[in-house]
């Protein structure tokens, strides 16, 4: 797209605002370019982390249910069920933020889990193999807790980067070939304008000494 | 009747918001390491009135990598600062503690000469990865 000279004013103290306002330009497009570059490169990371996190979930999950069918099979799913539906957990999870170049994200850490609360109603009915299968559902909710930070922050750092990326090819494509298209525009005319005095000086000059000349 | 602004002025509007948001992680006042390992939620303020946490995993790997002096003179987060033109990153620092932690962290040498350290880009991603949330991007213009 071509750009359009916009000037309202073709003057010289516009043309010093123009430049000024270019070389501002300039500078911003420069911070701009190393933001993305920085928020690209922390979205890679992310996204790294974010698949190594599914990865030793998935891991989790499959040790953990192979677990739980060798607890049903040894307790029986009734008595289990019963088990589960009268033992408590608590689980304290401190949320918060960070920032990372201007963009919001959550932090979320897992305290440590209460071993009392925790533990089973009643102690007499449950076995070394349910007391197992407990610990590993804990580490699943932790890893779970992890993929969710780094998700929303994956979701988080995407969109900022559409964003800066967008305000980076408005500066490129748009506002700086405009000033230079405008910049580009005055200095010539202010050329043109000065060849125009030049010229009007010399035919003055000229007309000044052919009257002398007819005068003498 | 309300009318839209000319395009110019509203991409003017948002590359003061572009400059504005830029630098608004940066912490009001730094914490020393110490002060951050006694805080049961350990955080700092930043510029545009929120709260930047810290892991505490990350504060606990930090104090193994630095002696009792130094942590409490580590004032955290330790800010990066990134300028334009340039392929280095500059770390201010008060005292030899940032040296030796990202000498452990980069298992390289690494000198502060004259309270700054200079690491290189490709450094960077490295140390981002070891700390997270302990560590803030400055931009220079």
């Amino acid at each position: 797209m071509a750009a359009k000279v916009e000037v309202t004013r073709p003057t010289k103290i516009e043309l010093a605002r123009l430049k000024r306002r270019h070389k501002l330009a300039t500078r911003i497009q420069k911070i701009v370019k190393d933001r993305l570059s920085i928020l690209i490169m922390e979205f890679l990371q992310t996204v790294k982390e974010c698949a190594s996190v599914k990865e030793s979930l998935l891991a989790e999950f499959a040790e953990a249910y192979k677990a739980l069918t060798i607890t049903t099979g040894y307790h029986g799913y009734v008595p289990l069920e019963k088990e589960l539906l009268v033992s408590e957990m608590t689980v304290k999870v401190s949320a918060g933020t960070r920032n990372v170049a201007g963009v919001r994200m959550p932090l979320f850490e897992i305290e440590k889990v209460d071993p009392v609360k925790s533990k089973m109603k009643n102690a007499g009915d449950t076995s070394s193999i349910l007391d197992h299968s407990t610990e590993l559902s804990q580490k699943c909710l932790e890893t779970i807790i992890q993929l969710a930070e780094l998700e929303n922050s994956l979701e988080l750092l995407g969109a900022e980067i559409n964003k800066v990326k967008r305000i980076n090819n408005a500066l490129e494509h748009i506002v700086i070939p405009g000033l230079d298209v405008t910049i580009k525009y005055l200095t010539m005319k202010f050329e043109e304008r000065d060849r125009e005095e030049i010229a009007r000086l010399k035919h003055v000059k000229r007309l000044i000494e052919q009257r002398e000349a007819y005068a003498y | 009747m309300p009318t839209d602004p000319p395009p110019d002025r509203l991409i003017t509007g948002y590359l003061k918001d572009e400059v504005r948001v830029l630098n608004a992680q940066i912490p009001r006042k730094r914490k020393s390491l110490s002060e951050l390992l006694e805080e049961e939620h350990p955080h700092v303020i930043c510029n545009d009135g929120n709260e930047h946490y810290f892991r505490k995993k990350e504060l606990e790997s930090l104090s193994q990598m630095v002696n009792d002096e130094e942590r409490s003179s580590l004032l955290l987060p330790i800010i990066m600062e990134i300028t334009p033109d340039r392929a280095e990153i500059i770390i201010r620092t008060k005292g030899e503690a940032e040296a030796k932690i990202f000498s452990t962290i980069l298992s390289m040498s690494v000198i502060c000469k004259q309270n700054k350290i200079t690491i290189y880009r490709p450094q960077l991603g490295v140390i981002r990865n070891a700390l997270k949330t302990t560590t803030q991007y400055v931009f220079s213009p």
